[in-house]
């Protein structure tokens, strides 16, 4: 089922910012037994795939009709992230099955990439894809690794302060970078070796979650902990920090959109925040859920999705 | 009457020991591994993304002093929800069916034997 909610009116009565009036809020239910999304990812041809963990599936939306049709992933299945590989197919990271997975996007085809046996349960949060079409992936108990889907060779190291590692990305120029949640770091790794060098935050114990890149390959932090969103310059290796709106905010997602806008999830005030890097400005767009719990953002020029996992739907924010 | 009695005791006596002999700490501490990423059962570890679960059992829900309980977690300890093996068990079979709005974002443990075995970890970790 489809329904659009007329975010200006919504906006305007909420904040008289106009920078509201540009966007576009609409908002699909998800059907039983493929509901609680955790991670959402939107191709190319608009198609958006999402992983409903609880579900054990993989969903996928068409957007122009609402349809919606789920993908079940196996016994024990409980997939955290997808995201749309450069062949045009969702890869997961199956957290339950402790695989990185790959569904067909036309037969449906479930294909699975176990992590080696010696390394037992490693709970895969995340995942991207390199320059040169490899994936590299996250375990929250204290590791991350590589993945090359044409040789199925795979890698895993441990990561440098244990357990932690959760949101990973890449940047425009092809580096990649992953967040740890519970050591309060991010990492930049080195695609050849594989070491992973541990950058830390100006923040103390401020609970990095995810990372995201922008246009310039700047790296974006929501902090879980201290409420913050940072910015990290790879190329002066500065550090700028800015703190979300409310008394105690908790900045779970954040996401980078084509015009280099952040937007994160923040739990506390249960809403998406964008926040516009030259202004120095908020822009806040509260569910109209309770405990919506936005987990994670992706999106493509002129969509940001956001998978509400407390209320069973996804939300895009249309910007064009 | 005194043959069904001591028959009843027998059985509770033999379901025990079933029960005992069944427990297994290592499996127990291997499906912990679930739970691993963001808690702990370690005495001063206490800078995770989710509370301690040290000494859980007997604890009201969303009351441990200096964790920032989601509202939902709060709200069900108002209303009197203490974790115990019972409470414990219905909790992590579906989180989310269980308590609407818990932030804890782990999937169902479907298996009632994973249940019983991290719970029997966790009610020992916590002596």
């Amino acid at each position: 089922m489809r329904r659009v909610v007329h975010a200006f009116a919504v906006a305007l009565l909420v904040f008289p910012a106009l920078a509201h009036a540009e966007v576009r809020i609409q908002t699909y239910e998800l059907p039983r037994g493929g509901g609680h999304p955790h991670d959402v990812a939107v191709g190319a041809d608009g198609i958006v795939w999402y992983t409903a963990q609880r579900d054990g599936k993989l969903g996928r939306l068409d957007p122009a009709s609402g349809k919606v049709d789920l993908v079940p992933l196996g016994r024990g299945a409980a997939p955290h992230g997808v995201v749309i590989g450069p062949d045009g197919a969702p890869w997961v990271t199956e957290g339950g099955t402790n695989a990185i997975v790959r569904v067909d996007p036309q037969t449906r085809e479930v294909k699975s990439w176990p992590l080696p046996d010696g390394r037992g349960y490693v709970n895969l949060n995340t995942l991207t894809f390199d320059r040169r079409g490899r994936i590299w992936f996250t375990g929250q108990n204290g590791i991350y690794g590589r993945l090359d889907p044409k040789t199925g060779e795979m890698r895993v190291w441990d990561a440098p302060r244990g357990r932690g590692p959760y949101g990973i990305a890449t940047t425009p120029e092809g580096a990649v970078y992953y967040a740890s949640l519970a050591g309060s770091h991010i990492a930049r790794v080195d695609l050849d070796t594989g070491a992973a060098t541990v950058v830390d935050p100006p923040t103390k114990g401020q609970g990095a979650r995810r990372v995201w890149s922008d246009s310039k390959g700047r790296i974006w932090v929501s902090e879980w902990n201290s409420g913050n969103v940072s910015r990290y310059d790879p190329k002066t290796n500065d550090w700028k920090t800015w703190k979300l709106p409310g008394d105690t905010p908790r900045a779970y997602a954040v996401y980078v959109d084509d015009q280099d806008m952040v937007w994160l999830s923040e739990w506390s005030a249960n809403a998406m925040v964008r926040f516009d890097p030259r202004s120095e400005t908020f822009a806040t767009f509260p569910s109209d859920r309770r405990g919506a719990n936005v987990r994670q953002i992706l999106g493509r020029p002129g969509e940001v999705w956001a998978p509400e996992s407390g209320a069973d739907r996804l939300v895009v924010y249309r910007t064009k | 009457m005194r043959a069904p009695a001591a028959a009843l005791v027998a059985a509770a006596a033999l379901l025990a020991v079933v029960f005992v002999a069944r427990a297994d700490p290592v499996r127990g501490e291997r499906v912990f591994q679930r739970c691993f990423a963001c808690h702990s059962v370690v005495s001063g570890e206490a800078t995770l993304p989710g509370p301690t679960l040290r000494a859980v059992l007997g604890r009201r829900a969303g009351t441990l002093p200096g964790f920032r309980f989601s509202p939902a977690m709060i709200e069900a300890g108002v209303r009197g929800l203490v974790w115990t093996r019972t409470t414990l068990d219905a909790y992590l079979a579906d989180p989310q069916a269980y308590l609407p709005g818990t932030e804890m974002g782990m999937p169902p443990l479907t298996e009632g034997d994973d249940r019983r075995d991290v719970i029997d970890y966790l009610e020992r970790a916590g002596r």
